[in-house]
Parts: C-alpha cells; sequence; structure tokens
C-alpha cells in the first residue's frame, strides 16, 4: 500500500471575489495588441476589493472547506497557507485564519513560499504528516492577490482567489490520493526580490524549461510509478498562468482536451497563483461522480511540480452541497475599470496617514 | 503607529469571530461581550459567537470622510444588521455591495476582512463584515 492511499480530501471549498475586470480594458490602456488576450486564452481576470488580499479570501475559502469536512474546527492539527502575495513580510497568516476559524492553538501552523506551487507543498507535507497518524486532519490553504508590474504582459493574468482543502483519513475522504511525484530544478523563469513590488519573469523562458518541462516530468513520473495512462483519467488539472497552457502541456501528455476543460477557469478568472490549479481541482471536486480519477499537477516558478492522482468515492455527494461552490463565485460577478481596479490593488501610489 | 496594539489584540475575538456573550438568566445576546448583561444586569453569562448568523440589514450610512487608516475604503457603507437567529443587532461594515443594490431586509452573511491598517508599518485590522448572501 502506498503511503497516499491513507489519506484523501475530508472538505474543499474555493473563493473568488466579486470583482472583474476584462482584458479590453487592460490592452485599452496598456496599448496591447488587442489580439494578446486571444492569445493568451484570457477574457477577464478576478479582482480582489479593497478590503481582501491573501488572508481574507484564504479565510472564506478554508471556512467553505470546514463546511463540507463537517467536523468540529478543534480538530484540525495543522494549518498550511501557501501564498506568494502574504500581507505581512513578517508575521504568519495561517496564524491569523486558524484563530479566526476558531482553530484551536495547539497546533502546526505555517506559510510556505515555492511561488504558485507552495500550498501544493503543503498537500504533500500533509499527506505524510496524515498518513504518519502524527495529526488527523490538516488545513491546507493556497491564496493569492497575484501582483504584476502595471503594464507588464504578467498584468492580463495575475488575478486573485482562493482554495482550500482538509486532509484527512482515506475512510472520511471525498477523494482519496492514489500517488504522488514531484520534480524539482532551479530555474530562473520567475522571481521577485525583497522590497521589490513585482515580479519579474523571463519571457519566453516561462514555458519551455520551467512550465512544460517541470509538469511533464512530474506527470510522467507519477505514470511510471503507477502504471497509469491519460485514458484512466476522467479528468486533468494543470497550473493554469493563461488558458493555453495547460490544454498544450495536456496534448503532449496524451490527454484530450474535454479532460482539462472542466478544470480551466483561467480564461474567466485569470491566473490565480497557489489557487490556479486547485481551485481548478475544486471545480471537478463540485461535479465529479464516485470512481471518478482525477490528475492534478500544479506548478510554481523557480521550479517546481508535483502530480497527484486521486480516486472520487461515494462520499463526494453528500459533502458537495454543505458550502457554495465555485460556479456560484464565477456567476457573482461585477465589472470595474482600470481606475477602480488601481485602487483596489493598490497601484496609486499615496502618502498613508 | 498610531493604534494600541493590546486593545486589538484584546479585541481580537470578537473582531474575527464575533464573540459576544449569552445571558443565562435573561437569555438576551451581548455583543460586544461583556461580564455584566447590559439587560438585566446578571454576571451569569457564557461565551456565545455570532459568527456562524446571516443577518438582515436594518438600516445603513455612507461616509465618506473617515478615519485614519480608512483613507482607501471610502465611501464606508456601514450597517445595524440583526441576525437571524438570536435577534442580535450589530453594527459593521457592509461589503462586496454597489450602493444601489442595498435595501432594508436584505440577507447579508459573515466575512472576514480587512477593515483597516495601521499606516505603512503597523498592524492590518482583520474583522467580521457582511456581505449580500452568495446564496439565498
Amino acid at each position: 500500500m502506498r503511503v497516499e492511499e491513507k489519506v484523501g480530501i475530508i472538505g474543499w471549498g474555493a473563493y473568488i471575489p466579486r470583482w472583474r475586470i476584462k482584458a479590453s480594458e487592460i490592452t485599452r490602456i496598456w496599448g496591447f495588441n488587442p489580439e494578446t488576450p486571444r492569445d493568451l486564452m484570457i477574457e477577464e481576470k478576478a479582482v480582489a476589493g479593497r478590503d481582501e488580499d491573501a488572508v481574507t479570501m484564504g479565510w472564506e475559502a478554508a471556512r467553505n472547506a470546514l463546511l463540507r469536512a463537517d467536523i468540529d474546527p478543534r480538530e484540525i492539527g495543522a494549518v498550511w497557507f501557501g501564498t506568494e502575495s502574504k500581507p505581512y513580510a513578517v508575521k504568519p497568516s495561517a496564524t491569523i485564519v486558524a484563530e479566526a476559524l476558531g482553530i484551536s492553538p495547539k497546533k502546526l501552523a505555517t506559510d510556505l513560499e515555492f511561488a504558485c506551487r507552495a500550498a501544493s507543498e503543503a498537500l504533500r507535507i500533509s499527506i505524510g504528516v496524515v498518513a504518519s497518524d502524527m495529526i488527523k486532519y490538516a488545513l491546507v490553504i493556497g491564496s493569492d492577490t497575484a501582483q504584476a508590474n502595471p503594464g507588464d504582459v504578467l498584468e492580463y493574468t495575475a488575478s486573485s482567489a482562493a482554495a482550500s482543502f482538509v486532509i484527512g483519513p482515506s475512510n472520511e475522504a471525498a477523494a482519496v490520493f492514489e500517488a504522488s511525484y514531484s520534480y524539482i530544478t532551479d530555474t530562473p523563469d520567475f522571481w521577485r526580490r525583497a522590497h521589490v513590488p513585482y515580479p519579474l519573469h523571463g519571457e519566453g523562458f516561462t514555458g519551455e524549461p520551467a512550465y512544460f518541462k517541470h509538469i511533464m516530468n512530474a506527470v510522467k513520473g507519477l505514470f511510471e510509478e503507477t502504471g497509469l495512462k491519460p485514458e484512466d483519467f476522467k479528468y486533468a488539472v494543470f497550473h493554469q498562468p493563461n488558458g493555453r497552457f495547460p490544454l498544450t502541456v495536456g496534448r503532449r501528455l496524451g490527454f484530450k482536451p474535454e479532460q482539462i476543460k472542466p478544470g480551466l477557469l483561467t480564461p474567466m478568472i485569470g491566473n490565480s497563483y497557489n489557487a490556479s490549479a486547485l481551485i481548478g481541482l475544486a471545480r471537478i471536486l463540485d461535479i465529479a461522480s464516485p470512481g471518478d480519477r482525477i490528475l492534478v499537477a500544479p506548478f510554481g516558478s523557480g521550479a517546481g511540480s508535483d502530480a497527484y492522482s486521486l480516486v472520487v468515492t461515494d462520499k463526494i455527494v453528500e459533502k458537495r452541497d454543505k458550502a457554495p461552490k465555485v460556479d456560484d463565485y464565477l456567476a457573482r460577478k461585477h465589472y470595474i475599470d482600470y481606475a477602480m481596479y488601481s485602487k483596489f490593488r493598490g497601484l496609486i501610489h499615496r502618502i498613508k496617514g | 503607529m498610531r493604534f494600541s496594539i493590546p486593545r486589538f489584540w484584546r479585541e481580537i475575538p470578537s473582531r474575527y469571530r464575533l464573540k459576544a456573550t449569552r445571558c443565562l438568566d435573561c437569555g438576551k445576546i451581548n455583543y460586544p461581550p461583556s461580564n455584566v448583561c447590559r439587560y438585566c444586569g446578571s454576571r451569569n453569562v457564557e461565551e456565545y459567537e455570532l459568527n456562524h448568523e446571516k443577518a438582515k440589514l436594518l438600516t445603513w450610512t455612507k461616509i465618506h470622510i473617515v478615519p485614519n487608516g480608512f483613507e482607501e475604503r471610502k465611501p464606508l457603507i456601514i450597517g445595524i444588521v440583526e441576525t437571524i437567529e438570536t435577534k442580535t443587532r450589530i453594527l459593521v461594515p457592509i461589503t462586496d455591495v454597489l450602493e444601489n443594490e442595498l435595501h432594508e431586509g436584505m440577507l447579508l452573511e459573515p466575512v472576514l476582512r480587512r477593515i483597516s491598517e495601521d499606516s505603512e508599518s503597523g498592524i492590518i485590522h482583520y474583522a467580521i463584515a457582511y456581505r449580500p448572501v452568495l446564496k439565498g
């Protein structure tokens, strides 16, 4: 028996802010080629409001995950918060969320950083500590108010959203892990130095040597270890920095667009970094049937990818309606212009009192 | 830094989880929490958290001239809401709403929000705000 098989997803939850900016509005302001959003397969992106940040969005996704887990929050043994947009440079986000959710103090709790992959790393850590019986339940949160240098092509996609999972014993799970596989190298594709407000990226370098190489090696590694093939999966979710990359990496690995599109949210909400692939997984869990097998492969710059295989259980049916679904948040939207977006995301510099 | 850190720290349970007290003699909820029931004077009270309760909007106001720390949030919409289960009235920020959507009796739900912050370098004040329910 693999270690992973002892562990599964007990509850899942997502959060998408109400506000949206259309890609065409970013084109209008910065003079990009009007074809650029179509190349990126992005229509609009979600924007966190002035009173939101990674903590508040992570809180709501985690609250939804706890509702579906249907456990007393005091039973959570660890809170792991994956983000690259921490509200404090030094002071954990995990403790704020734990306090606000009534998760009692005698816990493990920390923030993790690995660009867009920190929350995925938290999933793998959770598998280890739950499988070893060190704790019964872990709360994993991926939440980002992704930053982009104004006028950078990254601004089309850098968005805000959160996803969360309660990880626990497989006999209580809505989806059980079968296997997991990680692949990391030192790759300078995307970074942000200290005291610099926006990340930089190595232009074309973000594709082949970063996104494609790491995801393909992680997924191929998973296939080699398990003997699974693309046709064994009902759904496949990849990190989604734009709408196009996940379809391309899926095709190269032998997946069909029908397996990928149900979990592909970037065209509607943008790339929510630590929530990017995981909110795709949340949407799949909103619609999946018992017995479905799901491949999930998040990616983080710097760079690394994890591939997970999950099998959905009968328990998914009773859990699904206990919290708002991804589609409820997708339907709740109001468009803002670039000026309001600038205010909401703190792009306007002012002397603060 | 202008705001009292000890005061914020003391208020964390009532800010983050709407911690109140319930009077074991008259049954009323006291928010903010109080060791003495402000309705009957009893000291026989227990902790009670309101943060799972949806609420109805009773009334609201819009504030254009705001205190320090709230400048980027103006205009602030502040409402008095009445929770559904215990009929507790609380004064809270109303969020994720356009002014023309506000109406008396609208159903709201609690969410954690970043209410204010102490300059560039001080503590960020998180607290419960209410927003229109996602699903009726």
